[in-house]
């Protein structure tokens, strides 16, 4: 057996292949790099990981759970979020493309634009409350509104697209 | 040895109702279970496979989801009581809980409120009305406005004590609505957002105003009042570290109170909780400036979120004792021959679904694998499981982690390391943030004030590190060999445990499988 996933990593695509050899143990090729691994799952969840590399002779128990567009794991008292590459060229929630993102499952609280209006980057459009505290919403860009998603008073999903700006073109940035 | 409360032979109440959810309702019916008592829980849609209708042992649906639907709506909490033959409500903390109308309600209902009576709630429940009575027990205050006459009136007023100021809501607790304001100019906006805010927390948009005291330390005194004219103070808890006002660790005892602080304010407290007629638990806020000079903030008329940490340090199960008191027994005969001195250092984490990392975003989601720490002196008083869906509609919160040490530098040593085992996958958590915070020096010196997040970023930041090796090739084999998440992609709903590898291989979306060979 063989699976292969993509992660992101310093802003590159990595491949991490995972090949099963036999028992316990596992080579994992990661770019052009090579471990070894005893892979031991627990009962509750998480597996045991022994390196079997040199200098790396450290067990340690490992928690992981796949997201929407990645991983989640928890390694040595840390959570880690891993992206896959296809949720990356998502675009950040900020709205550096123009497009105002949910940031969170919530409700929305007010919008303070209209398709049309020239707005500047860092204003306002909407407000979005959850789990009772208001989160402000900005243009991440200069330039005018073209399309209002979000309604006063609806409930909307996290990286829902709420508002369109259509950049000024002098600061339109390729990305 | 340490003896029980003195009544504890005789169940105080038959069966009781907890208008509330998640932990504290959680941590409610074991404290009722432990006196014999039988639990009535209630709950909104969304939340009808929560931690605690589980642990309970009746449940009544409210319907809807948001809290105005469910917890907050008193007519249906008391007909759910009716229903079920519940003797006493028990409101936890948050919704309903320092309402003196439900308290009220509750009363006029022929029921038994587990809390203080409304006439105590009325005179302390309020910012502005527990100052006045503050003021007149002669307990030190911060300089401010007594009520709101408008925004034009207390734009006014704060241009005239100088910036910084607090705006406040006036009915609530708990940093709700509360903002500081550093110029002027931002007064008008803070005052709108915080009145929007306190609307939707409290259904009162009044605010107040009042001078910024800092760098101050939070001092709390917990409180105990009986129904025949008895206070008791149980000593304080230090809630310094916090942000945007909201606690994030608290412990029992503070590094900075003495003894002799420590009965000065105890003093202050009770004479305050005595003048009211304050009965049940209740928590007495204050700022302890550089000095040692200490101003009152304010009355949380219920139980605490951080109560567990006085529980450990003085021995006293607060929710049984709330419980024995709201039904008329005697705090001299319940808390005969105990010692009530602190023993040893408590402190408590609050776990929440927010990510410190990217501007403390609140997360509501899937939570995928979830396994809490243990160990000796850990108490985990949590809400959530693995296959539990946090709703967007309530707080954040999803469990507290609190340890007992005998010292404190122990105690530091204990949270970090029961941190460290704490699995949360599926929404971001604060569990790291409150890592860094603890292994902090500034908090391993007790070096802390209020505003000590607010000047260290990086602490919220966090380290900007690349993935190791190591970490993604344990993601990919948690991937495989691993059992959490058993939904996949799907937007499940509960659910929980998974059984059998087919589940396992549902959640490899993105992989290219090959021959399997297991």
């Amino acid at each position: 057996m063989k699976i292969t996933r993509e992660f992101v990593r310093d802003g590159k695509t990595v491949a991490v292949t995972a090949e099963f050899l036999e028992g316990d143990r596992w080579r994992v090729r990661i770019g052009d790099k090579v471990h070894e691994y005893e892979a031991k799952a627990l009962g509750d969840g998480g597996v045991k990981l022994q390196s079997l590399g040199e200098g790396a002779d450290r067990a340690f128990v490992a928690y992981g759970a796949p997201l929407a567009k990645g991983s989640m794991v928890r390694v040595d008292g840390r959570t880690w979020t891993l992206e896959a590459p296809a949720a990356r060229r998502g675009g950040g929630a900020a709205g550096g493309d123009g497009v105002v993102r949910a940031p969170m499952t919530g409700t929305v609280l007010e919008v303070a634009c209209k398709p049309g209006d020239v707005v500047e980057a860092k204003q306002t459009l909407v407000v979005v409350s959850a789990m009772k505290m208001e989160h402000k919403l900005t243009a991440g860009v200069a330039g005018t509104v073209r399309k209002v998603a979000a309604q006063k008073g609806s409930t909307v999903d996290q990286g829902a697209e709420l508002v369109v700006v259509e950049p000024n073109k002098s600061e339109e940035k390729t990305s | 040895m340490v003896r029980g409360l003195q009544m504890a032979k005789n169940p105080p109440f038959r069966r009781v109702l907890i208008a509330n959810r998640g932990e504290i309702a959680v941590r409610i019916t074991r404290g009722l279970r432990e006196l014999g008592i039988e639990s009535v829980v209630v709950h909104s849609d969304a939340d009808a496979r929560c931690a605690h209708v589980l642990s309970a042992d009746h449940a009544v649906p409210l319907g809807g989801n948001t809290a105005a639907e469910s917890y907050l709506d008193i007519q249906k909490v008391i007909a759910a009581a009716k229903k079920t033959g519940a003797e006493a409500i028990h409101p936890g903390y948050g919704f309903l809980s320092e309402n003196a109308g439900f308290a009220r309600a509750v009363r006029d209902a022929g029921l038994v409120f587990v809390g203080p009576n409304p006439e105590a709630m009325d005179r302390l429940g309020g910012k502005k009305a527990a100052r006045e009575e503050a003021i007149a027990a002669g307990v030190p205050v911060i300089p401010g406005t007594e009520k709101d006459q408008g925004d034009a009136s207390l734009i006014e007023f704060g241009k005239k004590i100088g910036m910084p100021v607090m705006v406040k809501a006036s009915a609530g607790g708990g940093g709700r609505g509360m903002r500081m304001v550093e110029r002027e100019e931002d007064l008008a906006e803070a005052l709108a957002a915080g009145r929007r805010e306190a609307k939707a927390s409290f259904g009162d948009d009044r605010m107040i105003l009042e001078r910024a005291v800092f760098p101050a330390r939070h001092i709390e005194i917990q409180l105990m009042g009986d129904k025949h004219g008895h206070v008791v103070s149980l000593h304080e808890r230090e809630c310094s570290v916090q942000r945007r006002h909201q606690k994030v660790l608290e412990e029992a005892p503070s590094a900075v109170v003495d003894e002799a602080l420590r009965q000065r304010m105890g003093a202050a407290a009770v004479s305050l909780a005595k003048r009211v007629g304050y009965d049940n638990a209740g928590t007495a806020e204050f700022l302890l400036d550089p000095k040692g000079n200490f101003y009152f903030l304010e009355v949380n008329t219920r139980l605490q979120v951080e109560h567990p940490v006085t529980e450990l340090v003085t021995g006293v199960d607060l929710v049984h004792l709330q419980l024995h008191v709201a039904a008329g027994g005697k705090l001299e005969q319940l808390l005969a021959g105990r010692d009530l001195r602190p023993r040893g250092h408590a402190i408590e984490a609050r776990i929440c679904a927010e990510s410190p990392e990217t501007g403390y975003i609140p997360a509501a989601g899937l939570l995928r694998l979830v396994r809490e720490a243990e160990g000796p002196g850990v108490r985990v008083d949590s809400g959530v499981y693995s296959g539990w869906e946090v709703p967007p509609y309530y707080d954040s919160m999803l469990a507290k982690l609190v340890v007992h040490a005998p010292d404190r530098a122990t105690a530091c040593a204990r949270l970090s390391q029961a941190l460290r085992e704490m699995v949360y996958l599926g929404i971001p958590t604060n569990v790291d943030f409150l890592r860094r915070v603890v292994d902090d020096e500034a908090f391993r010196t007790a070096n802390i004030s209020t505003d000590m997040l607010k000047h260290r970023p990086e602490l919220a930041a966090g380290p900007q590190q690349a993935p190791g090796d190591h970490t993604l090739a344990a993601a990919v084999l948690c991937q495989v060999l691993g059992k959490s998440g058993g939904q996949g992609g799907a937007p499940a709903s509960g659910g929980g445990s998974t059984n059998g590898s087919t589940a396992v291989w549902q959640t490899l979306g993105g992989f290219r499988l090959f021959e399997g060979a297991r």
